[in-house]
C-alpha cells in the first residue's frame, strides 16, 4: 500500500516527491542515492510528510515506534510524539549504553548488526517500524526480528520512499509484514 | 525528600549532596522495566537495569536556564523538568572506565516527559523567526525535527563525515584524543538565517562549537544552543563564548 493510491492526499505526495533529490553515485557508482535531507528543508512538506504517517496510525492504538539510525531518528519521534508513542532508537553496535540486544543482517558485502535497549519494547507493545528509505529490506527484517525477540507485536513498516527493484515489499511480506510508504524512487537527478 | 530541596530565589532546587553521600546505598536501584515499558504513568518512574546504575552519584539540578518569566507558572514548569530529569537514566563507566553517561532513551520511553521537553523548547523559540534549527547527529535528529516542524523551520542534519551525499562543508574538531570532522550540506542554510542548534547534551562543548562554526561560515546567525542536558563541570557553556545556552537539567 502506498499514500499515492489515496487520490485525496495527492497534492501532498507531489509536493514531498518534488522535494526529494537524487544524488548519482553515491556511495558508490551505479546508486542512485534517494536523498531527504531537501525534503527537511521545505517545512510544508516535511509536516505533510509527518501528518500522513499520523492520520494512517493514530488510532491503531500503536504503543511504540522504532527508528532506525540515523534517519529514522528524523521522521520516527515526531509520529509517536503526535499519537502517544515510545520512541525507542535501533542503532548501530555500541552506541546504546547498558543492555542490549543485538541482530545481524546481512548486506550486499559482509554484514551489520542493530542494537535495541533490553526492556525498552515490552510483550504486548504494538510496534512500527520508522525508517527513510526501504531497499532490500534486510534492515527492516532487523528491526522486526528485535521486536518480535522482545514480544513485541509489528504492526507495519512505514517509510518515505521505497525503492521497488530491490523487492524489499516482497521480503517483508515473507516475513508476513506489510510496508506502507509515501513515494517510490526516482532515477533522475532533480534540478535542485 | 521535600526537606532536602531547597528552593533558591533564583529559581534552583538543589539536592543535599549530604543526602547523596550519606545514606544512599550504593547498590543498583531494583528496576521496574516492565512498569515503565508498559507506559504506566503512575508516579515518576527511573528506568534502571542490572547494568548497574548509581544513583547514588546523580545529582540532578533544575536548571534555572528553564525557569519561566512569570511566576505563576513556576509550578507548572517545575513538574514537567522534574520529570523530565528523573526519567533520564545514568550508566557508568560508558563508553568507558569513569564516564557517567547521560541517557536520554528512557525519556523518550515516557512520552510526556518526551513530549513535556519538546513543549519546554517550542515556548521559548516559537515567535523567535527562527529559520533553521540544526541537529547533530545522531541524538539531536531526535529532539530538532519535532522543534523545527512545531516553529514552521527547516531542519538540518549536521553529520558525521561521508554520510551526507553530495556537496558539503567539513569542519574538524578536537576530541579527548584525536579529532573528528562535521559536515553539513551546502545551500542549506542561507546567508542572514536564523539558527537554532540542538544537541542531546553539551558537554565540553566541542561539537556545538564545530556546528556553529560551520553555521557562521555560511552567514547565517546563530540565535541559542539547545540542549535537554548540560555537564556544567566540562564548561561547555564557557566555551560557547559569545553564544548563549538554553538547557532543561543540569547534572553533575
Amino acid at each position: 500500500m502506498s499514500a499515492g493510491e489515496n487520490g485525496g492526499s495527492g497534492g501532498c505526495i507531489n509536493g514531498i516527491k518534488s522535494a526529494l533529490r537524487v544524488i548519482p553515485n553515491f556511495p558508490k557508482p551505479g546508486i542512485m542515492f534517494q536523498d531527504i535531507t531537501t525534503l527537511l528543508l521545505d517545512p510544508k512538506a516535511f509536516k505533510d510528510t509527518i501528518d500522513l504517517f499520523v492520520e494512517r496510525y493514530k488510532d491503531k492504538d500503536i504503543s511504540v515506534i522504532v527508528g532506525i539510525e540515523a534517519r529514522g531518528f528524523i521522521f520516527g519521534p515526531p509520529i509517536a510524539l503526535a499519537i502517544g508513542a515510545k520512541f525507542v532508537p535501533l542503532r548501530k553496535p555500541k552506541k546504546l549504553p547498558g543492555e542490549v540486544i543485538s541482530e545481524k543482517y546481512i548486506l550486499e558485502y559482509g554484514s551489520d548488526c542493530l542494537e535495541m535497549h533490553v526492556g525498552a519494547v515490552e510483550s504486548g507493545d504494538r510496534a512500527l517500524v520508522v525508517d527513510d528509505l526501504v531497499a532490500t529490506g534486510g534492515t527492516l527484517c532487523a528491526a522486526m526480528n528485535l521486536l518480535e525477540r522482545a514480544g513485541a507485536e509489528v504492526v507495519e513498516c512505514a517509510c518515505v520512499i521505497e525503492v521497488p527493484d530491490l523487492k524489499g515489499r516482497e521480503r517483508l511480506r515473507s516475513h508476513g509484514k506489510p510496508l506502507y510508504v509515501l513515494v517510490e524512487s526516482q532515477f533522475e537527478p532533480n534540478s535542485q | 525528600m521535600m526537606n532536602t530541596l531547597r528552593y533558591l530565589s533564583s529559581g534552583i532546587f538543589v539536592i543535599s549532596p549530604k543526602l547523596l553521600t550519606s545514606s544512599l546505598p550504593t547498590s543498583v536501584k531494583p528496576s521496574s522495566i516492565s512498569a515503565l515499558a508498559r507506559g504506566e504513568t503512575a508516579g515518576r518512574r527511573f528506568y534502571s537495569t542490572i547494568a548497574a546504575v548509581r544513583t547514588d552519584l546523580k545529582v540532578k539540578c533544575f536548571s534555572n536556564m528553564a525557569a519561566p518569566d512569570h511566576k505563576k507558572n513556576v509550578d507548572v514548569k517545575d513538574d514537567r523538568i522534574s520529570r523530565i530529569s528523573s526519567s533520564i537514566r545514568v550508566i557508568p563507566d560508558f563508553p568507558k572506565p569513569g564516564i557517567m553517561f547521560q541517557d536520554i532513551t528512557t525519556l523518550l520511553l515516557d512520552p510526556v516527559a518526551f513530549k513535556d521537553s519538546i513543549d519546554l523548547f517550542i515556548e521559548r523559540y516559537k515567535g523567535k523567526d527562527i529559520s533553521v534549527v540544526a541537529g547533530v547527529e545522531a541524538r539531536g535528529f531526535i529532539f530538532g525535527p519535532p522543534i523545527a516542524l512545531a516553529i514552521g523551520a527547516k531542519f538540518v542534519p549536521m553529520r558525521k563525515p561521508n554520510k551526507l551525499p553530495g556537496a558539503v562543508i567539513s569542519e574538524e574538531y578536537s576530541l579527548e584524543y584525536g579529532t573528528d570532522i562535521m559536515e553539513m550540506h551546502v545551500g542549506a542554510v542561507q546567508a542572514g538565517e536564523r539558527v537554532l542548534v540542538i544537541d542531546d547534551l553539551i558537554a565540553t562543548g566541542g561539537t556545538l562549537v564545530a556546528a556553529i562554526k560551520l553555521l557562521e561560515r555560511v552567514g547565517a546567525s546563530i540565535v541559542e544552543c539547545a540542549c535537554v542536558i548540560e555537564l556544567p563541570d566540562l564548561k561547555g557553556r564557557d566555551r560557547l563564548g559569545d553564544k548563549p545556552l538554553f538547557v532543561l537539567v543540569s547534572s553533575t
